[in-house]
């Protein structure tokens, strides 16, 4: 009788599995989503600039006066606790010091949480703060919360992660998504071969900068280095030991066939050159990712990876705290193309409502000494 | 409300009541004293949008109120609120159906979720943890299996309705939940149904040659808590727009503390609905309160920790002076 069950319970358990799968084979799996792509033009030439673009972002309603006057702003980044986000957090706190009517602090989660984050929002809009920072878990979900900050005459101004633009007025983009995609792949296409064969170790599928990076490179790749085989995409959430397996993982299955990795985040990828190095795959195996330079300094001393692609994270959190009190003192309007940034200078406005922090930098063995962060 | 609190003395031993009071006055004082820092907290604003966060929570933590009276366990609600959510989406974008059928699909997806729950339970006889603790990564499994971890968006304003709107200047989804904790709490104290759930909870063996039909009992506890998270999981959708496998991850820990919290004891054969959302309330409103006063995230559960463990102490000190 017992044993009946227990079949009928395998047999269940394998259909679903089946469903699964065949779920999967009906589309790409590859970590990337559905938005639209924009892959840059290939080969070195400069970009050509964007069409300028209406402001789109969102405006809050009867905002109290505060120009010149001490602001009390809350950043809520995806999650606390992390290193990139303590960075960010860092220059927020630099920024706030360096204007100085500026009250800062940065609360949030302990796991990328979408409905963490939302509440932790909403608290912050009840207990009346003049300003939102932000970091999106979901750029869709965090919409209608941050919809009803701006209702309440806060200001929103996000960095890292997006949200739909009318739910912020400004957004500060460390680096256009096309922008890093046209780096990373054009990095390993120099790197294989122009018929190469790559995997990807990203954090989540769902982690939205990480499947929208793999759907410009998908797209970038397509155009521009068409020959390049992607083998396949793997998870390894933000956590070292994961990332070092599923890489190890990677190079012991696709043997020989295997000549590059993708790194998708700042853990991903020194994880990656650890397993091509303790693998003795130096230089059969390219490693090419987004890192924190100090990560990556062993590495590329060593000629396992030669290319590191990066922005400043705290550079990143003294932009937004700018942008945030350039837009509490009106001299950042819908329809400028730019605005003031303390050390960093003047920085441009781009598709509508975003601020540009610049373009990816690439850290190689001449100038990765000269950073430390 | 007071219908549940005062008859339970009849059944359930009476530092169970105690306990629940006890419970009401500390919410009470916590509430007050939370108040007397932050004018901003006690304000009908604010708690009715706290009641709005935590609906989610409270729809699953009903049923879970019956599995545990039992004594049994349900870890999988979260991960039936993660499939659900993506059975509505992708019913809904892939297969074409039209809305409501989309929404009643993801409701039939959780029932049968929690049916396979309990069936197995029953008639394998996997204890509940163990069967809960494999449906959890299997039904997170299929949610990201079926939707390639890919979000689905843009439905239709009319939607947003349940999630986001308001009847009276109360939250819709509120209204949905004190309408169902009127039926369970009237399902647990005043029907054969409820006094079978206390049955089994103090004594399986007994309530059997009782001629209770405890099988069948357990499949509907199961399947009402795996239609519950579904139904969770259609609000959750409404309230933040968009659909994503990761929803409703962890959610399995916040229920069970508001049922725990509530006065159910963990080993079965007492706990109320009342309880349970006294439990409900306390926490959200302290995690509120707390952040509204200043205090950081990390801290907060800190406090519920320790507001957890201080009830477990409370219940149990109760218990021995009544023994």
């Amino acid at each position: 009788m017992k044993a009946r069950y227990l079949t009928t319970a395998a047999a269940a358990a394998l259909a679903l599995a089946g469903l699964a799968t065949a779920a999967n084979a009906a589309g790409k799996w590859d970590g990337g989503d559905d938005l639209a792509t924009s892959p840059l033009e290939c080969g070195m030439g400069p970009a050509a600039p964007a069409a300028p673009m209406k402001y789109d972002g969102g405006q809050p309603t009867n905002a109290a006066d505060k120009a010149g006057k001490e602001i009390v702003v809350v950043d809520v980044p995806k999650l606390i606790g992390i290193g990139y986000f303590n960075a960010t957090a860092k220059g927020i706190q630099d920024a706030a010091k360096d204007i100085g009517n500026v009250k800062a602090k940065t609360d949030g989660p302990t796991e990328a949480k979408i409905d963490e984050q939302i509440k932790f929002i909403d608290n912050y809009i009840t207990s009346g703060v003049d300003g939102i920072l932000f970091a999106a878990n979901d750029p869709v979900a965090i919409a209608p919360v941050l919809k009803k900050a701006l209702s309440k005459g806060i200001h929103v101004v996000g960095y890292d992660a997006n949200s739909t633009p009318d739910a912020r007025e400004w957004f500060v983009n460390q680096s256009p998504f096309n922008g890093i995609a046209k780096s990373m792949v054009d990095a390993m296409a120099k790197e294989t071969g122009e018929d190469g064969s790559f995997a990807i170790v990203t954090s989540t599928f769902t982690t939205p900068n990480q499947a929208r990076w793999i759907a410009e490179m998908q797209a970038y790749a397509a155009k521009c280095h068409p020959k390049l085989n992607w083998l396949e995409t793997v998870e390894a959430q933000e956590d070292n030991n994961l990332s070092f397996n599923q890489a190890t993982t990677l190079i012991n299955k696709h043997g020989d066939k295997l000549k590059g990795i993708f790194g998708m985040t700042s853990v991903a990828t020194p994880a990656s050159a650890e397993a091509v190095t303790k693998a003795g795959q130096c230089g059969k195996v390219a490693v090419v990712g987004l890192a924190t330079p100090n990560a990556m300094k062993p590495y590329v001393h060593s000629d396992c990876v030669k290319s590191v692609v990066l922005w400043n994270p705290i550079d990143l959190g003294y932009a937004a705290t700018y942008v945030m009190r350039a837009a509490v003192d009106g001299k950042l309007k819908p329809g400028d193309t730019s605005v003031d940034a303390g050390k960093l200078g003047k920085l441009n406005v781009i598709n509508g409502s975003e601020i540009l922090l610049g373009a990816p930098y690439i850290f190689d063995k001449a100038n990765i000494d000269k950073f430390d962060f | 409300m007071s219908v549940f609190a005062a008859s339970p003395g009849r059944r359930v031993p009476k530092w169970l009541a105690r306990h629940e009071t006890l419970l009401a006055i500390i919410l009470v004082a916590a509430l007050a004293g939370l108040g007397a820092f932050n004018n901003r907290f006690l304000t009908v604003d604010n708690l009715l949008n706290q009641g709005r966060l935590m609906t989610e929570i409270g729809l699953i933590a009903l049923p879970m109120t019956f599995v545990i009276i039992t004594g049994g366990i349900d870890l999988s609600v979260g991960a039936i609120v993660g499939l659900s959510a993506v059975m509505l989406g992708y019913s809904w974008k892939t297969f074409g159906f039209p809305l409501p059928l989309a929404i009643a699909f993801a409701l039939a997806v959780g029932g049968l979720a929690g049916f396979v729950n309990g069936f197995v339970i029953t008639r394998v006889k996997v204890p509940p943890l163990i069967m809960t603790i494999a449906t959890l990564a299997l039904y997170r499994g299929l949610a990201e299996g079926v939707s390639q971890a890919r979000s689905v968006r843009g439905y239709p304003e009319w939607f947003y309705g349940l999630g986001q709107g308001e009847w009276l200047g109360v939250p819709t989804q509120l209204l949905l939940l004190v309408v169902l904790i009127v039926i369970a709490g009237v399902a647990l104290d005043r029907t054969t149904f409820g006094r079978t759930l206390y049955a089994i909870g103090s004594n399986e063996t007994a309530a059997r040659f009782s001629a209770l039909d405890v099988d069948r009992t357990k499949v509907v506890i199961y399947t009402l808590s795996g239609l519950a998270s579904g139904l969770a999981a259609v609000v959750l959708v409404s309230r933040v727009t968009t659909t994503r496998m990761d929803m409703g991850m962890g959610y399995e820990l916040d229920v069970i503390a508001a049922v725990v919290l509530g006065g159910t004891s963990i080993f079965g054969g007492a706990g109320t609905i009342w309880g349970t959302v006294i439990g409900l309330v306390m926490i959200q409103l302290l995690k509120n309160g707390l952040a509204l006063t200043g205090v950081k995230g990390d801290a907060t559960i800190v406090v519920i920790g320790v507001a957890l463990i201080m009830s477990t102490l409370i219940a149990s000190s109760l218990q021995r002076r009544r023994e």
